[in-house]
């Protein structure tokens, strides 16, 4: 063994180029490999892990206490495949006039509960105590971390309700309410439902959860159960953020592995080609087959080795903050989204396989070297049309250094092919990724095409509540409409609401005025128009489960409305609906709009616009509006950070082929250089080598560039893009494309061009 | 051809205290010569003494690392890279002891190269490099790639394509060292024409029968110095 070890110890010193290049493909595509593994992982397991830990409710469901009576509830927990279950709790949702602790005004449910702990939705309490006396509650705080402590003792004022001190703060993973107070509290308030909390022993898909229900439900009184909410809804809220950025991970991801494999193939062919005479060396010293492979495995072992730890390493640093936004504003409850072991496990065990299994097929050949034939191998003879190509070459008009660089590929047909494939990869890279950055870019650019400012306009009274006059909220629409410039005015109220079916409560913008911009952001169906419509994102639609022309009930002061969702828009809140001022006529009919979009006539001076707001009405704060928009940023740059590393990588294989290729034409090299050809011949005629190559290797990567792009806009969860912004591809563009894959050829060529022009014709010629 | 170094001939080659340093090891150990035009000089001396470094450095493949080098009244010190390579282009002709043909090209094509490098259209390079191939005895063969070729075919081929720019000066390192005698014979006869029409040859070899055979003045190489000069009578 120490033998193979000597032997390889060399080979590697005598190919420090091809190593470190291994090295850094590998390192490359571990960082790929494991952030899309670590986002994979952290989609699902932290929100598993916090949720086994609560114990978590599988199903939340909400009874009438007036059909079924709290004794036949507490016997549904006995009944077949219940595994635990919880309750009955009083139930209720209060109405919050204004804006509290860090919520808007609005619906808050409000469960009735002795204890945070039990069979069944463990609450953790993150600050103060549990509510035990009447006039105590503990507001559940949603996403990481906790709010502190500066926070307690907060009074609560809900509408037609006594008041509330804010005891504590807790978290709980099945969101089976908004805020806990007591039993005895909840008595008072009239609870109007009864809550039950389920574990079931099957519940890993929503048709499991629905038998488990109805199993459980079945000797209750017809219409007793009003609305059940599944913990798979809430999974997937937790993960539609992350989930949005797999599709392009993954894709990256298995770019970067097919790169790191073609790339180690082609190294460790080519060092076997280029060491026959080694080979035939090694195996006349006694070197049994096995060992001559074993001297191949290590020498690339070795460098993928220290790649793949580095790679782990690197990729473990960038998880972090990627992780950061993939979960930015998700609410995560006591679930910690961090990096998981596992992908570098996998990464660290995986990818050095992956390059043995890689580095063994052309190993393969060494193994049935003869040593005689190893040791004379050279001039072996060529093939027919390669050689005819070439001949027809040396006539052409072309400069002899291009037509020269240009006949290379044929000598090494395979080589020049994985080549290929490495620039080919390169372009799908970069077209995948050109045509992510024009949509992102049109996307970030909706609505605002014609370039006109717009401004954000706040009525001062927001913050205190509905304090404003009944009617302010009119005049000031035509105040805004009035000032110079105004050329579009959208009035907009934001509220939450709590929606038919499920415990948490959803925030509902109800619009009026100039909406034809907010049209313009639907894919399917229409902007709402009269009352009883709405919008809403895909976010939304999946995570609530329902789709265009679907019916659910909204519910805001006690009084409810039915809504029809007649329009899919491109993005939104996975917790926000759109709907039009009619409907919350209909719910509240005194309600007031607290913010203003207006869009001024292009050209409109916005600063000027913005003083007039300030001068005419100060209780209005105006603002121009920005739009960074986090998920193009986000999709934009890492999109941007993967060209560039697979883009080094496709070039590193580019490197290493011409590297290959000048070692092997030494002699070539130098009886050239002796006829006469200049230092700048040969780097024409190196960088020519590639230029074929690179040529096809663009055109051929470019149809799967494409169809993976129309993968990654089809599959992004919270956006859904009109057909007009996938549709990126123009001539310009595609012949840019070529480009790159010319670029990617010469970019890797040059080096080792230059260093073939460098040359010392004596040595070369000496060491032969 | 001539039997005097006639010093009324134009100087070709000028060497004045050449040293070459490879590390530690002195490859030429301050060396100083003249070669005047139409001379067949042979360079002799055992393996290692510094003979193929003494060719490089008239060819301008290699720097001397103390010493000037003049060729053709150029100063090869004062030329940079691309200087070097049109030096050689114009004036050097050089053949080596393993032909350093391209396997990929046929005869002709390997031939036409030396030509087409400085621009010459290929129809042009090709015509010259089958006169020279025909003028050689070889323009059979024109189409059959080295791998084919027998070892005294390549050196031919070599030669032609050495000849190709019409150098001032032939530089030949052992031109008959992997040639059975009998191909090695016909290539010598090939140089000794040569030089009868004028050509100017350096030829470093090991073989005394070759020197005497093709020379007019033989230089002795021992251990990087020039050990010993002189004039040798045509025996042919
Ligand atoms: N490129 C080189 N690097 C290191 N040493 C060299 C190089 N070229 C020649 N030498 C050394 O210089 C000496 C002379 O070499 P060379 O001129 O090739 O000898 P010859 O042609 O007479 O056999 C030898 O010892 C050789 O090892
Ligand atoms: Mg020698």
């Amino acid at each position: 063994m120490s033998a193979v070890w000597r032997a390889s110890r060399a080979a590697v010193k005598r190919r420090r180029l091809q190593t470190f290049v291994i090295g850094l493909v590998v390192l490359c595509s571990t960082t790929t490999v494991l952030l899309a593994l670590g986002l994979l992982a952290a989609a699902s397991a932290p929100f598993d892990r916090a949720f086994d830990e609560q114990r978590g409710a599988h199903t939340v469901a909400a009874f009438d206490p007036a059909k079924a009576s709290p004794e036949q509830l507490v016997r549904t927990a006995r009944r077949p495949g219940v595994e635990a279950a919880a309750g009955p709790f009083g139930q209720t949702v209060l109405e919050m006039p204004d804006d509290w602790l860090w919520m808007s005004a609005g619906s808050l449910g409000v469960v009735g509960r002795a204890d945070p702990n039990g069979p069944v939705d463990r609450i953790r309490l993150l600050e103060g105590r549990w509510a035990t006396a009447p006039g105590e509650i503990v507001v559940n705080w949603p996403v990481d971390g906790t709010p502190g402590p500066g926070r307690l003792g907060t009074r609560l004022e809900p509408r037609g309700a006594p008041p509330l001190t804010v005891v504590g703060f807790a978290t709980s993973m099945s969101k089976s309410a908004g805020a806990w107070v007591s039993p005895e509290q909840m008595a008072r308030m009239h609870p109007t439902t009864a809550q039950m909390l389920y574990r079931f022993t099957n519940a890993a898909t929503e048709r499991e959860l629905r038998t488990g229900l109805t199993t459980a439900t079945a000797g209750l009184p017809a219409g007793s159960l009003g609305t059940a909410q599944s913990y798979l809804t809430l999974k997937r809220a937790f993960s539609a953020q992350a989930d949005a950025y797999l599709p392009f991970m993954t894709l990256f991801g298995v770019l970067g592995l097919l790169v790191s494999v073609l790339i180690v193939g082609n190294v460790v062919s080519g060092a076997v080609v280029s060491g026959h005479r080694h080979i035939g060396v090694l195996k006349s010293l006694g070197f049994t087959p096995n060992q001559v492979v074993a001297v191949y495995l290590t020498m690339v072992s070795v460098p993928a080795l220290i790649g793949c730890v580095l790679g782990v390493v690197s990729g473990n640093a960038v998880a972090g903050p990627l992780l950061r936004v993939a979960f930015s504003g998700v609410e995560t409850g006591s679930a910690s989204v961090g990096v998981s072991r596992w992908p570098s496990v996998v990464c660290l065990l995986g990818m050095p396989a992956l390059v043995a299994v890689a580095a063994l097929i052309p190993a393969a050949r060494a193994h049935r070297l003869s040593a005689a034939r190893a040791i004379a191998a050279g001039s072996a003879p060529r093939t027919g049309r390669g050689l005819r190509v070439q001949r027809r070459l040396g006539g052409s008009r072309l400069p002899r250094a291009v037509s020269l660089g240009m006949g290379q590929p044929l000598a090494r047909p395979a080589r020049s092919l994985l080549t290929m494939a490495a620039i080919v990869l390169g372009v799908t890279t970069v077209t995948l990724t050109t045509g992510l950055t024009s949509t992102m870019v049109a996307y970030g650019q909706a609505g605002k095409s014609d370039g006109a400012p717009r401004i954000d306009v706040q009525a001062g009274s927001s913050a205190r509540g509905r304090t404003a006059p009944a009617g302010s909220d009119r005049r000031t629409e035509r105040l805004l409409r009035s000032l110079p410039g105004a050329d579009q005015v959208t009035v907009r109220a934001l509220t939450k609401v709590s929606l038919g079916g499920h415990t948490q409560t959803v925030f509902a913008n109800f619009y009026r005025g100039d909406t034809r911009a907010l049209a313009s952001e639907i894919v399917e169906g229409r902007w709402p128009a009269g009352a009883g419509e709405a919008a809403a994102g895909p976010a939304f639609l999946h995570q609530h489960g329902v789709s265009v022309g679907d019916r659910v009930t909204v519910r805001l002061n006690g009084k409810e409305a039915p809504v029809t969702i007649v329009g899919k828009t491109m993005e939104g809140n996975a917790q926000a609906l759109e709907s039009t001022w009619q409907t919350l006529f209909r719910l509240d009919p005194t309600a007031q709009a607290a913010e203003y979009t207006v869009r001024l006539a292009p050209g409109a001076d916005a600063r000027k616009y913005i003083a007039a707001v300030k001068a005419a009405d100060p209780s209005l704060r105006a603002a121009l509006l920005r739009s960074d928009n986090a998920a193009t940023t986000t999709v934009v740059g890492f999109a941007s950070v993967f060209t560039v590393l697979l883009t080094v990588v496709a070039a590193l294989g580019v490197f290493n082929t011409v590297l290959l290729n000048v070692r092997e034409r030494r002699r070539d090299l130098g009886m050239l250089k002796s006829i006469g050809m200049t230092p700048r011949q040969v780097t024409v005629m190196t960088v020519s080598s590639v230029m074929v190559p690179g040529v096809i290797g663009g055109l051929l990567g470019i149809p799967p560039g494409i169809v993976a792009h129309r993968l990654v806009v089809d599959h992004v969860g919270v956006v859904a893009f009109p057909e007009s912004m996938k549709q990126v591809w123009h001539l310009p563009q595609l012949a840019a494309l070529v480009v790159a894959g010319v670029t990617i050829a010469v970019l890797g060529a040059l080096v080792p061009a230059r260093s073939a022009a460098r040359l010392t014709i004596a040595k070369v010629l000496h060491n032969e | 051809m001539t039997t005097d170094s006639d010093s009324s001939r134009q100087v070709v080659v000028r060497l004045e205290g050449v040293h070459k340093d490879y590390g530690d090891a002195k490859a030429l150990d301050g060396v100083s010569l003249e070669i005047r035009a139409g001379e067949a000089v042979a360079v002799m001396g055992p393996s290692g003494c510094g003979k193929s470094t003494l060719l490089n450095m008239v060819a301008g493949l290699d720097r001397p690392t103390s010493g000037t080098v003049r060729v053709h009244g150029e100063d090869l010190g004062r030329l940079n890279e691309t200087g070097l390579a049109l030096f050689r282009r114009r004036h050097v002709g050089m053949i080596f002891q393993f032909f350093n043909l391209i396997d990929d090209l046929p005869a002709l094509d390997n031939v036409a190269l030396a030509a087409q490098l400085t621009g010459t259209s290929a129809r042009q390079a090709r015509r010259r490099a089958l006169e020279l191939l025909d003028e050689l005895g070889i323009a059979g063969r024109k189409d059959t790639y080295p791998a084919a070729l027998s070892g005294g075919e390549r050196q031919r081929v070599a030669v032609a394509r050495a000849l190709m720019n019409r150098p001032a000066l032939l530089l030949a390192d052992e031109p008959t060292g992997a040639l059975d005698s009998r191909s090695g014979e016909q290539v010598m006869d090939l140089l000794i024409d040569l030089n009868q029409i004028g050509q100017t040859l350096l030829i470093v070899t090991h073989d005394p029968h070759l020197a005497t055979r093709c020379a007019s003045r033989l230089i002795e190489v021992a251990d990087g110095r020039v050990a010993r000069e002189s004039t040798l009578e045509p025996t042919a």
